[in-house]
């Protein structure tokens, strides 16, 4: 265990100086990584370790940013507020979605997700008056000391490292343990005596209330909202990230998560075939590497560590 | 764990090792748009109007000396990428000059950018009013026609029609709904006897009008504005086609008598459909125009459409606008570029200072089949040129004090 | 009352009609999903780009033999037959060995060669419109009750019926379809009584395809073809095998009819929003029956 402190803090300690070598342009790219691998890592609770079939996560990430962007522009509360009230706002939807769909399973779920979702984002699309519509909201005022590219990137960094600490205290917790449980065996688990429903509605707001964080980062990362942010599309991508990265290990989204973004900002300067690429890797990882890079990575390195469950 | 932390710091030090652009004896302008899906039939002619004024340019020994060399980024239609390659071309190619993108939320968040980098912005087919109206600002400037304009333009057209009881119909997001509240706001306060009977609203992309046209024409209004965009302009004028919609009710759509709507239909495109357009190759038939398509035409074999108006303008006001400036400055480039006026396929065009956008004439038209060609073209074209129509300056400061 | 009025005119028998009509693309397109998803378990996320590679695919054949009657008809068969021919490699080539693996692994495969082959459109057709236009047969509109229906759409109205009816001699009177029926409920038994499963699957996905090749050469000649068609179907496709029952057809058909008569009534509710009532039905269907409305087979 000591080994794998001193690596985070290695790691850690590595991202805090990243803007004192790097050019600004890779700062924000380094930013957008971090927030994205928030982003897929809550993803990851519902999907990896609750084996439920989160397809419309992009949501929870689009309504925490809204909800802070308009707390910004559109309330006199202090930023603090509004940076809190976003992810708030997105742990709340996902309770309420969570109420709804977890009657279902598998597949319905994800469905019926998916359609609560989209009327979600139609609703943000369609409220120009109130969400700016398809034009999005811009140019909105953060506090001095992170509307500067470094100190959106430290407020980014600082943020992640405390949620990807919380999350992995959650998952090895005894909630996180039992919720693992009813992945692998839902009717044993029922058997024993844990209210699975229950258990998985908490994971769902859980994920939910960290999509939406990272939401909240997006908007003082890049000042801007769109509706785009919760369109299915995007929660398929977010869901190829964990898929692509390992959905069964903890850091498995966030190395999807980097592959994915540093691909897409650096490949498809020199190729518009962009999706193609993007297919055929994603192809090949499915049928050769089931358990994504870093299980395969893990798995072939560390063998006996970080199997299923 | 470790072996995360190996990988990411090995994709950390990967693209560190990604030279930058350095910027050189050129003058760089960086242009994001979007480059796959069905936008490209507009965006292509962007970058091809654009390339074939910059190749003059540099053939006459460039500006200042300098060659204008350009680079591309592809922003998929998608906001966040817009702003995340607006961002590389800025911070990591270094450009002097940005330019984009057809997609108007990526529009204002770059001139949101630009604004805060202190980078110029100039816009070539985005049309939401917001870019130049309540959000804009010294570092952006719009080479194309917006909503608002539109609105304007078609509705003193219109306002002196015998038509009294409106239809408005269209694609349900930003654009449809400022087209045609453009149109009709204006429409009612130059003619007040204008009434709105009703409104139909379709998402984007939809495929099979029939039963929004059977539910309009029951309610049998005398005109019907229609506020399609991109692929819907088609559809629905293929719509209007096998249900004789057009022989029933006239209707007006922006876009309509322009290439990029009439051509993929060729001889069968509808009749008698009133639209408007900023570029038509065949319109004005003068030399500057006749010799413009046919240098377009001879470098892509195709006819030129609107865009390739644009992308020339944006080509030819950056370099005039730093001859002018004496110098690569960014300030004294815009300090340059307003107010002036330069010379076009349409006729002398003036970017306009306090707003900084160009005042270009609309045309209204009405689709009719043509001798010559295998597609419809405009007939009826009534010019309304800029100063008949724009918003004052008096307006557009109010606007942006809000 | 306004609304109320105008549903109860005569604008309301053309809209029902109108509705019937947008059903026939609706099921074609969302029959092929329910069978791929009910027999081989696979939630095909590139139905909607076969789909859009039908109708490209028609476009090529109609600007090949002509845009007459004869050109049109035969792009009906050509272009589909030219998809279920890719999706005979698509099976297997790929999903033929993968077929142990989880849904949702199986769902990312086909969003992978949804971008694929939204990709290779693009290679091949380039990224202009193209637009095909409706055979002069089919031009121009029949005036029922006073108001304009398009002969192209009458048509669409005459032959849902027929490819139903033909789906369901398929699925319940020949062999290969019985078996296909068994092993959408127990594939292991199927295979342990002695019959090549794999075959099986092969035949269910390949007509599949050509179901969604057909609906995309079908709806080739009412709008532009272009690139992003694949996103506007998957969804509305997706939905209807949801609210219908994974794997059946008739639930295909019920849902496709009730998406596109809600969709054209709801127009004369209120205009400005019909397009909320058929997710609105969705949302309505799947909370009293969250399995769908009829039995599905999983």
């Amino acid at each position: 265990m000591k080994k794998t402190h001193v690596a985070l803090f290695l790691l850690l300690a590595a991202l805090c100086s990243l803007p004192l070598f790097l050019p600004r342009f890779y700062t924000y790219i380094a930013a957008i990584v971090l927030l994205t691998a928030l982003l897929a890592t809550s993803l990851n609770l519902a999907i990896g370790y609750g084996g439920i079939y989160q397809f419309h996560h992009a949501v929870f990430y689009g309504i925490g940013a809204y909800g802070t962007a308009l707390m910004l522009t559109r309330t006199p509360m202090p930023a603090a507020l509004g940076l809190l009230v976003g992810p708030l706002v997105s742990a709340l939807l996902s309770l309420v979605m969570g109420v709804i769909c977890i009657r279902l399973s598998k597949l319905y779920f994800g469905m019926l997700q998916i359609s609560l979702g989209s009327l979600v984002w139609a609703t943000v699309y369609r409220w120009y008056s109130f969400t700016g519509g398809d034009d999005g909201i811009h140019g909105i005022p953060l506090p001095d000391r992170i509307a500067t590219p470094d100190g959106a990137y430290y407020y980014t960094l600082a943020v992640t490292a405390l949620c990807f600490f919380a999350m992995h205290r959650i998952v090895g917790s005894p909630f996180g343990k039992t919720l693992q449980g009813i992945r692998d065996n839902p009717v044993r688990s029922s058997a024993i005596g844990v209210h699975v429903k229950a258990h998985q509605l908490v994971a769902l707001v859980i994920a939910g209330l960290f999509g939406g964080v990272a939401g909240s980062l997006f908007v003082v990362v890049n000042n801007s909202v769109f509706p785009d942010m919760m369109f299915w599309t995007f929660s398929l991508e977010v869901l190829i990230m964990c898929l692509l990265g390992g959905m069964y290990t903890f850091f498995g989204p966030l190395a999807g998560a980097s592959i994915l973004v540093l691909l897409r900002v650096f490949v498809s300067v020199y190729t518009q075939y962009w999706s193609l690429l993007l297919g055929a890797i994603l192809t090949l990882v499915i049928i050769f590497l089931p358990d994504g890079v870093l299980g395969y990575a893990v798995r072939r390195f560390r063998p006996g560590e970080g199997r299923r469950a | 764990m470790k072996t995360t932390g190996a990988f990411l710091a090995g994709v950390v030090m990967v693209f560190c090792m990604a030279a930058s652009g350095v910027a050189g004896d050129t003058i760089k302008v960086g242009l994001v748009d979007t480059y796959t899906g069905p936008a490209t039939t507009f965006t292509n002619d962007v970058l091809d109007g654009f390339k074939l004024a910059v190749e003059k340019i540099n053939a006459k020994g460039g500006v200042l000396g300098r060659k204008i060399e350009y680079v591309t980024r592809d922003d998929k239609f998608k906001p966040d990428i817009g702003l995340t390659m607006a961002k590389e071309l800025i911070l990591k190619e270094n450009v002097d000059i940005l330019m984009g993108t057809i997609n108007s939320a990526t529009a204002l968040a770059v001139s949101d950018l630009c604004k805060k980098e202190k980078i110029p912005f100039l816009v070539t087919f985005s049309k939401s009013d917001k870019i130049t109206g309540e959000k804009g600002h010294r570092y952006v400037f719009s080479m194309n026609e917006n909503t608002e304009m539109v609105g304007r333009a078609t509705a003193t057209v219109l306002a002196r029609k015998p038509y009294v009881k409106y239809w408005i119909a269209g694609d349900d997001y930003e654009y449809g709904h400022a087209i045609a509240n453009g149109v009709f706001e204006h429409l009612k306060s130059m003619n007040p006897k204008v009434q709105l009977l009703g409104q139909s609203w379709w998402k984007v992309g939809e495929t099979d009008f029939t039963p929004y046209i059977t539910q309009i024409l029951a309610a049998k209004p005398d005109f019907v504005i229609v506020a399609t965009g991109g692929a819907g302009m088609v559809n629905f004028q293929k719509a209007a086609q096998s249900t004789g919609f057009h022989k029933r009710v006239p209707f007006y759509q922006h876009t309509a008598i322009e290439l990029s709507t009439l051509m993929p239909q060729g001889p069968n495109a509808p009749e008698g459909v009133y639209g408007t357009a900023n570029y038509l190759f065949y319109y004005p038939d003068t030399k500057e125009n006749k010799a413009f398509a046919d240098e377009f035409r001879k470098a892509y074999n195709r006819y030129p459409k609107s865009g390739a108006l644009y992308g020339y303008l944006a080509a030819e006001f950056i370099a005039k606008s730093f001859e002018k400036a004496g110098k690569i400055d960014r300030e004294k480039f815009i300090d340059a570029m307003e107010g002036m006026t330069l010379d076009s396929p349409v006729g002398k065009l003036e970017m306009r200072a306090c707003d900084h956008q160009v005042l270009l004439p609309v045309f209204f038209g009405v689709t009719k089949k043509s001798p010559q060609y295998e597609f419809l073209v405009a007939g009826d074209i009534v010019s309304v040129p800029a100063k008949e129509y724009m918003p004052s300056c008096e307006e557009i400061v109010k606007a942006r004090a809000r | 009352m306004g609304w109320l009025a105008n549903l109860v005119s005569t604008g309301t028998l053309s809209q029902v009609l109108v509705g019937l009509s947008r059903t026939t693309i609706l099921f074609i397109v969302s029959s092929g999903l329910t069978l791929i998803l009910g027999v081989l378990r696979i939630p095909n996320v590139a139905h909607g780009s076969l789909y859009m590679l039908g109708a490209f695919s028609a476009y090529t054949v109609i600007s090949l033999l002509g845009g007459g009657l004869s050109g049109f008809l035969a792009a009906l068969v050509i272009a589909p037959m030219i998809v279920a021919a890719f999706g005979f490699v698509l099976e297997r080539g790929f999903f033929s060995y993968l077929y142990d693996r989880e849904h949702l692994m199986l769902l990312l495969l086909t969003f992978s060669f949804a971008l694929i082959i939204g990709d290779l459109v693009k290679i091949v057709w380039g990224s202009e419109y193209r637009s095909v236009t409706v055979p002069e047969f089919f031009q121009g509109s029949a005036e029922i009750f006073g108001l304009p229906i398009p002969y192209y759409n009458l048509f669409l109205l005459l032959i849902g019926p027929f490819i139903a009816v033909f789906l369901w001699l398929v699925i319940n009177r020949t062999k290969m379809g019985k078996i296909a029926r068994a092993a959408a409920v127990d594939a292991e038994m199927v295979s342990a009584v002695g019959i090549n499963v794999g075959w099986v699957f092969a035949f269910t996905f390949v007509l599949g395809c050509f179901l969604a090749g057909l609906g995309g050469a079908l709806i080739a000649p009412m709008v532009n073809i272009s690139l992003g068609m694949d996103h506007s179907l998957i969804m509305e496709a997706f939905l209807i095998v949801i609210m219908g029952g994974l794997g059946n057809i008739w639930g295909a058909l019920l849902g496709s009819l009730i998406f596109g008569l809600t969709q054209s009534l709801g127009i004369l509710i209120w205009p400005q929003f019909g397009i909320v009532f058929p997710y609105l039905a969705v949302v309505v269907v799947l909370f009293f029956r969250p399995k769908g409305l009829l039995s599905s087979t999983w």
